[in-house]
């Protein structure tokens, strides 16, 4: 009888929930500020993009999901994510919306607010140093496939010295280290 | 009154077919169960989907253009037109086409005709009240459970001699050819529903509730404050489906309730600015043109959740913690709000089942449903028998608008053979 009386809040639950006192409300007013967030509210977290993304199987955060996140403020688990990273930018989620928003560029949005903050995959650094040293990612090498097919081992006329001085003036660059 | 018509309910739907019938040179006699007309609707300070004053709706086809008052351009001032408040069905006897209704009438504590609004007794006790600035009959109703020495003082004081405490209960007898159904919806309370707390916290309201909070002429004059201690809401949640697509309470959806939340949710967000405010829904379900509701909703800022509650905890400074699941996320929220309002099940009026039975109608999920379940005749109750309006079930108010034409229709048809 006396356990009975003792229990007088409410039951025991081993429920750990997330406080949205603490989420920053104001994230969403930052991310619908950005390019192309306009829309961002009109999301009705119907999951379409999810349904349409190639690689969210892969994911722990689906792309509504990711939605859901910006909307109630949680900031640094989106902007810490490897998600918006892998993202393949192949637009089929924003093509597919119902209610126009543009998933695709919002996650450009995050990425770009992540970098600010220097929350960038070292993967993803590397690209950027390999863009910023010989001004293109992918340098053609003589081998035998161009051999086979005819062509000279090396492009003809390809000069990436500009690409190279342009990007020294951007963003790029201070990702990477240098001064912008 | 010859070939009269009885509409029983005087909200939208049977004030409508009232003053249309009436409009249609046909004598029509409009009672309702309570001292003022106006139904569930007089308590719903702006209605969807114009966003209007209820009280301003189109009245009369016949006065074209006119936007004024609903009720003083037809329920006055149309002589086709018996308004019978406080008023309720005894016997119906006769047969189709030809009823005699024997109707309960009052008592008349207060005599609308003379009453002038004056105050006085108002201001002498408590027993009187004037329900609505916009109350038809104009006059004030007198509470005899709180019957005191200033009521006394007000009978014998008042300017009009309208009042007499000592009103008995009158009798009325009604020859009629047919009947209208409009008898309406009542919000359930959902004091059944254990883990929604309802009855036990005083800032756990519903939706009906909120309207009245939210009317400027309420009595906080439309702000939104804590019924626990009159501060200001600074954070509120609503809650969809309680006790409907339920199979422990009402297995229906109530088909109006996720519309009457966005509407709330917009007046909140956009009108008393500060606001936060979280809906937690299971399905959206705005029908027809209401999807702009939804999407101009989520624009104003309010917050959408999708899933269901976990648990309420109320606070000492009367708050409440309350945590939902969100099933988009696979994720427990805690939000800490002021105000909690169940979008609570529309039921059937409890004195539907005596109507039904009187009149041997076909009941629909406790409501009135068609005499003929597979015709397009949604209004047609029987022989000489209509339903229109949320007696069908629940309907927004532009439906039980059209319903209540559709019946006045089906009348004037039915005179013309």
């Amino acid at each position: 009888m006396s356990d009975a009386e003792e229990q007088t809040g409410p039951p025991i639950t081993l429920v750990e929930p997330i406080d949205v006192s603490k989420l920053d409300s104001e994230f969403r007013k930052t991310i619908r500020s950005m390019p192309n967030g306009e829309e961002l509210m009109a999301c009705f977290a119907c999951s379409t993009c999810t349904a349409a993304c190639p690689i969210a199987n892969q994911w722990d955060y689906k792309p509504h999901q990711l939605i859901r996140m910006i909307l109630l403020g949680m900031r640094d688990d989106v902007l810490s994510s490897k998600e918006i990273w892998e993202c393949l930018t192949c637009f089929q989620c924003q093509e597919r919306c119902p209610q126009k928003v543009r998933v695709t560029d919002i996650f450009f949005d995050c990425k770009n607010l992540a970098a600010e903050e220097g929350m960038i995959p070292d993967n993803i650094i590397g690209l950027a140093r390999e863009l910023a040293e010989k001004g293109q990612l992918y340098v053609v090498t003589a081998d035998w496939e161009r051999e086979d097919l005819g062509l000279e081992p090396e492009v003809p006329g390809l000069s990436a010295n500009g690409i190279r001085e342009i990007l020294k003036t951007t963003r790029t660059n201070k990702i990477v280290g240098g001064e912008s | 009154m010859k070939d009269a018509v009885l509409v029983i309910g005087a909200g939208v739907a049977g004030m409508t077919a009232a003053i249309e019938l009436a409009d249609s040179n046909i004598e029509t006699v409009l009672i309702d169960r309570l001292p003022t007309a106006g139904g569930n609707a007089l308590d719903l300070y702006k209605a969807f989907p114009t966003d209007d004053c209820f009280y301003c709706f189109e009245g009369s086809r016949s006065r074209p253009g006119i936007r004024k008052c609903f009720y003083r351009s037809a329920l006055i001032d149309q002589p086709n037109l018996h308004l019978r408040t406080d008023t309720e069905v005894a016997e119906i006897s006769g047969s189709p086409g030809s009823f005699t209704v024997k109707l309960t009438v009052g008592p008349r504590y207060v005599d609308s005709r003379k009453c002038i609004l004056c105050g006085l007794c108002l201001e002498l006790s408590n027993a009187f009240e004037q329900i609505s600035p916009q109350c038809q009959p104009q006059a004030v109703i007198y509470r005899p459970d709180l019957l005191d020495d200033g009521a006394k003082k007000a009978e014998s004081d008042c300017p009009t001699k309208a009042i007499n405490l000592n009103a008995e209960p009158t009798e009325e007898t009604v020859n009629i050819t047919d009947i209208v159904l409009a008898t309406g919806y009542h919000e359930m309370q959902p004091i059944n529903v254990d883990e929604y707390s309802y009855g036990k916290h005083p800032n756990i309201i519903t939706q009906l509730e909120l309207a009245k909070i939210l009317d400027p002429n309420g009595e906080s004059g439309g702000a939104l404050l804590r019924p626990s201690d009159g501060a200001q809401v600074k954070n509120m949640m609503m809650i969809q489906c309680v006790g409907s697509r339920d199979e422990n309470y009402y297995a229906y959806c109530s088909k109006i309730c996720c519309v009457f939340a966005l509407k709330h949710a917009k007046i909140v967000s956009s009108e008393r600015n500060g606001i936060g405010i979280t809906v937690v829904y299971m399905d959206m379900r705005t029908y027809d043109r209401h999807e702009r509701y939804y999407r101009e909703t989520r624009d104003s800022g309010v917050r959408f959740l999708r899933g269901r509650l976990h648990l309420i905890d109320p606070r000492e400074d009367g708050t409440l913690d309350v945590t939902v699941y969100d099933s988009l996320l696979n994720k427990y929220l805690r939000h800490n709000i002021d105000l909690l309002v169940l979008s609570s099940a529309l039921e059937p009026p409890e004195s539907n089942d005596g109507i039904i039975q009187l009149l041997d109608v076909q009941m629909r999920s406790g409501f009135i449903g068609p005499s003929d379940p597979f015709s397009e005749n949604e209004v047609v109750a029987g022989d000489h028998l209509y339903v229109c309006g949320s007696a069908t079930g629940p309907t927004e108010v532009p439906e039980s608008v059209t319903q209540a034409r559709a019946v006045v229709s089906k009348i004037l048809q039915g005179r013309r053979s």
